[in-house]
């Protein structure tokens, strides 16, 4: 999708929709967000909806930072303590190694 | 329009060479044969055996001369990890420790198994076999827990018990193996002291093992829901165990059967060595399952005729080497009543045990020193014993008890006394310590117990043959059965004549050298079988159909009755009530001389099998420490092949160089089309111009 066509509310819009959608526990939405319309929001000369555009893109980019800390966390210890936690790593697992405690 | 005739002619080139491929795979490595690894098993507590990387393992091959020679593998070689070839004299505990300690460095071991057994004996089992499973524990007796006043297996190093990160396969001594220490010489070998030059002799070995940690462990990813399938990393050891009456008896009614007295007379029917699938086991177990088989089917008339009070039971345990999984499961039904009969109703135990005799003709009577305080069991002991005694008299042998106060050996009858005291012999060949000198290994195999043929004999000669081996067993097969059928209530001078010989010597034909010959063909079922005694298989089944019919054929008797109503456990049309005492089996018999149809019969007779599986994996108790908790890992390919390598530098080299050719490209590409208009269309700019 081609956002030089699009009329500046349309974009406004987008930015919404992906923005709210990204609570859903989406963080990559938050991503597509910031990556997307980081030009359009900071790079381009002001228009009318460009204020709103930002506090879109910079609340996604919190949110996008909380959820890559909080999962970074998250795998480093899982990875790390897995095989020490016996049964609850077992539990949590989706798939286990074989062979590998 | 040229485009056809092309096409043909591609096709038929494509045809032709497609044909005659050549695999460049083929061009590079040689495969192993046969592959023999060392697999892991897991307990309560331990993992044993060996592990290898799930893409295998590879190093460079290096054949060991002596141990002074492992200094090149663990310190001073240039090209680690190493791929150890071991002969069999220096597959030795000191060995294998150093290359364990270094395990970074070594990528492997290869034993080549000899064709001739070393002479200085070699067990790699315990010293103290079953140490904590029998019913020698401080509780019990302290003095005689842990093998404190007898070791057992002295010549044990405990390696089938060690864990080591590498694999461990084995080779035959023959053509290939020979190949591959001639690629060591050629290419691996340093010449004085200087660094062997690439390309080198490598070897790669691939038994991964799924299972990991301990029985719990495994147990618990068996079981997992999460995944959409779950995968099974290992196996509960188990089997089944053998057992048939001398008078039946009910099965279908489970329990205590009043008013009757059962003899056991016991044998252990597996072994197992360090590598898997190999556990020929002659003297450890051959030995007293053919004896006892023999047994069955000497007093299988006389015990008909005589209508005995007593019942004989010979009953033959699997999986005695792990912890006495058979045994401790019959005890545990027999507790539960879930057996045919109960521990009341045991009135006592004879086991056959280590019975190969090499020249002697003395066996040992051995029996518990703590249960034969009490008086009335000492009594029943002093009694078997000196039936024992007389029997053996009038064979020419001797058989005498080894000192009061010494234990048990190793053995099923173990598993009984620790449930209640009951009287009982085992029978040996040996007075404290094993006379075997390779109790649980793979050389424990027909030369050891001296089974050998005179050369030039067809298959069906050797099976008449009677060797030397077959003569002794007899002997020990008949001591066995009078003294069996006078503790039974029998009269003694009516056993005169057991002729046992014929059916010991193709027993042991059997088992130990060729089990696909004539004489099981006509008494079993059709059935594909491997080895006999095998390591111990999780569902293994087709060994155990084969004693069972065995046994079924020495002590039943040929019913008239057709192969459907055979099939379906009765005699004829209405019956309904001999299932419940007999068991029914077709044998496919042999075909008469003037036919090629095989003439089949039916059997009749009280053989049953029950389920050997450690109590446990009943209970799900995986950390108990009363029974075995032994699983087999599973695993999914095992194989070896062996390459030549060249060095790491030339790898980098030829990786360095393919990166820079694909760089290059990318970067000629991008400068070509960004200029692309002045380099393609300077043609075109004339005519352009022309308007």
């Amino acid at each position: 999708m081609n956002l030089e066509r699009l009329p500046n509310e349309e974009k406004l819009g987008l930015c919404r929709k992906y923005y709210l959608c990204g609570f859903a526990c989406l963080p990559f939405l938050w991503l597509v967000n910031v990556v997307w319309f980081f030009r359009e929001a900071f790079r381009k000369p002001a228009y009318t909806e460009q204020t709103q555009m930002k506090t879109y893109v910079k609340r996604s980019a919190l949110g996008l930072l909380f959820w890559f800390t909080v999962l970074t966390t998250w795998i480093t210890i899982f990875q790390h303590f897995r095989a020490q936690w016996g049964a609850v790593g077992d539990y949590l697992s989706f798939t286990i190694p074989l062979g590998t405690p | 329009m040229y485009g056809m005739p092309m096409t043909i002619f591609l096709f038929v080139c494509l045809f032709v060479t497609g044909v005659s491929c050549n695999s460049v795979g083929d061009k590079i490595y040689v495969d192993f044969k046969d592959n023999i690894p060392c697999v892991r098993l897991l307990n309560a507590t331990h993992q044993i055996g060996c592990q290898s990387s799930l893409s295998g393992d590879v190093g460079v091959l290096h054949l060991l001369e002596s141990e002074e020679n492992l200094d090149w593998v663990l310190s001073s070689g240039p090209d680690p990890p190493y791929m150890v070839m071991l002969e069999s004299t220096l597959f030795t505990r000191s060995v294998m420790m150093k290359l364990k300690s270094s395990s970074n460095r070594v990528a492997g071991v290869v034993v080549v198994a000899p064709n001739t057994n070393p002479s200085a004996g070699f067990s790699p089992h315990a010293s103290c076999p079953n140490e904590n499973s029998g019913v020698y524990t401080e509780k019990y007796s302290p003095s005689l827990a842990h093998c404190n006043a007898t070791v057992w297996n002295p010549l044990g190093n405990n390696l089938s018990y060690e864990e080591f990160d590498f694999p461990i396969f084995s080779l035959k001594d023959d053509n290939d193996t020979q190949a591959m220490r001639q690629c060591y010489m050629d290419h691996n070998r340093p010449v004085n002291g200087s660094k062997p030059r690439y390309p080198l002799c490598a070897m790669q070995l691939f038994s991964h093992m799924s299972a990991v940690t301990d029985t719990a462990t495994c147990m618990r990813r068996n079981s997992i829901a999460m995944s959409l399938n779950p995968e099974f990393v290992c196996d509960p050891l188990g089997d089944v165990n053998i057992w048939a009456l001398s008078k039946p008896l009910n099965v279908t009614e489970k329990g205590h059967k009043p008013g009757e007295s059962v003899i056991i007379a016991a044998a252990r029917l597996d072994s197992r060595s360090f590598f898997f699938d190999i556990a020929p086991g002659a003297e450890s177990t051959a030995s007293g399952l053919v004896t006892l088989l023999a047994v069955a089917h000497a007093l299988r008339n006389a015990t008909q005729e005589a209508q005995l009070n007593t019942t004989i039971m010979y009953t033959f345990f699997h999986g005695e080497t792990f912890d006495y999984i058979g045994s401790s499961r019959m005890v545990f039904d027999m507790e539960r009543n879930q057996s045919i009969i109960d521990l009341d109703n045991v009135h006592s135990v004879l086991e056959v045990g280590q019975v190969g005799l090499h020249g002697d003709t003395k066996l040992w009577l051995h029996s518990d020193p703590v249960s034969r305080r009490n008086s009335s069991i000492d009594e029943e002991v002093v009694k078997l014993i000196k039936n024992l005694n007389s029997s053996a008299k009038s064979l020419n042998f001797s058989v005498e008890e080894p000192g009061s106060s010494q234990a048990l050996p190793p053995s099923s009858f173990q598993r009984f006394l620790r449930a209640r005291p009951i009287p009982g012999v085992v029978i040996e060949n040996h007075q404290s310590t094993f006379t075997n000198r390779y109790y649980q290994s793979m050389y424990d195999n027909s030369d050891y117990l001296n089974v050998s043929y005179p050369p030039g004999l067809t298959p069906e000669e050797q099976l008449d043959f009677v060797t030397d081996a077959a003569k002794s067993l007899a002997k020990v097969a008949t001591l066995v059965a009078r003294a069996l059928f006078v503790q039974a209530g029998g009269n003694g001078t009516s056993v005169v004549t057991l002729s046992v010989l014929s059916q010991v010597s193709r027993l042991l034909y059997s088992f130990l050298v060729m089990p696909n010959n004539s004489w099981f063909h006509d008494t079993r079922f059709t059935f594909h079988f491997i080895t006999v005694i095998v390591f111990f298989s999780p569902g293994n089944t087709t060994t155990n159909f084969y004693i069972g019919f065995m046994l079924a054929n020495l002590t039943g008797s040929v019913v008239n009755t057709t192969q459907e109503n055979c099939n379906n456990q009765k005699e004829n049309e209405d019956d309904k009530e001999t299932k419940h005492l007999y068991y029914y089996v077709w044998a496919q018999g042999a075909a008469p001389p003037n036919g090629t149809e095989r003439e089949g019969f039916c059997v009749r007779s009280t053989c049953r099998t029950t389920k050997a599986v450690s109590p446990a994996f009943e209970l799900e108790e995986y950390t108990s420490s009363n029974y075995s908790t032994w699983t087999e890992s599973r695993w999914k390919s095992i194989k070896g092949r062996i390459f030549l390598v060249a060095s790491h530098d030339l790898e980098m080299l030829t990786l360095g160089v393919g990166v820079g050719v694909l760089l290059t490209s990318l970067l000629l590409t991008f400068f070509i089309s960004s200029k692309a208009d002045i380099l393609f269309n300077s043609g075109r700019e004339p005519t352009n111009a022309t308007y």
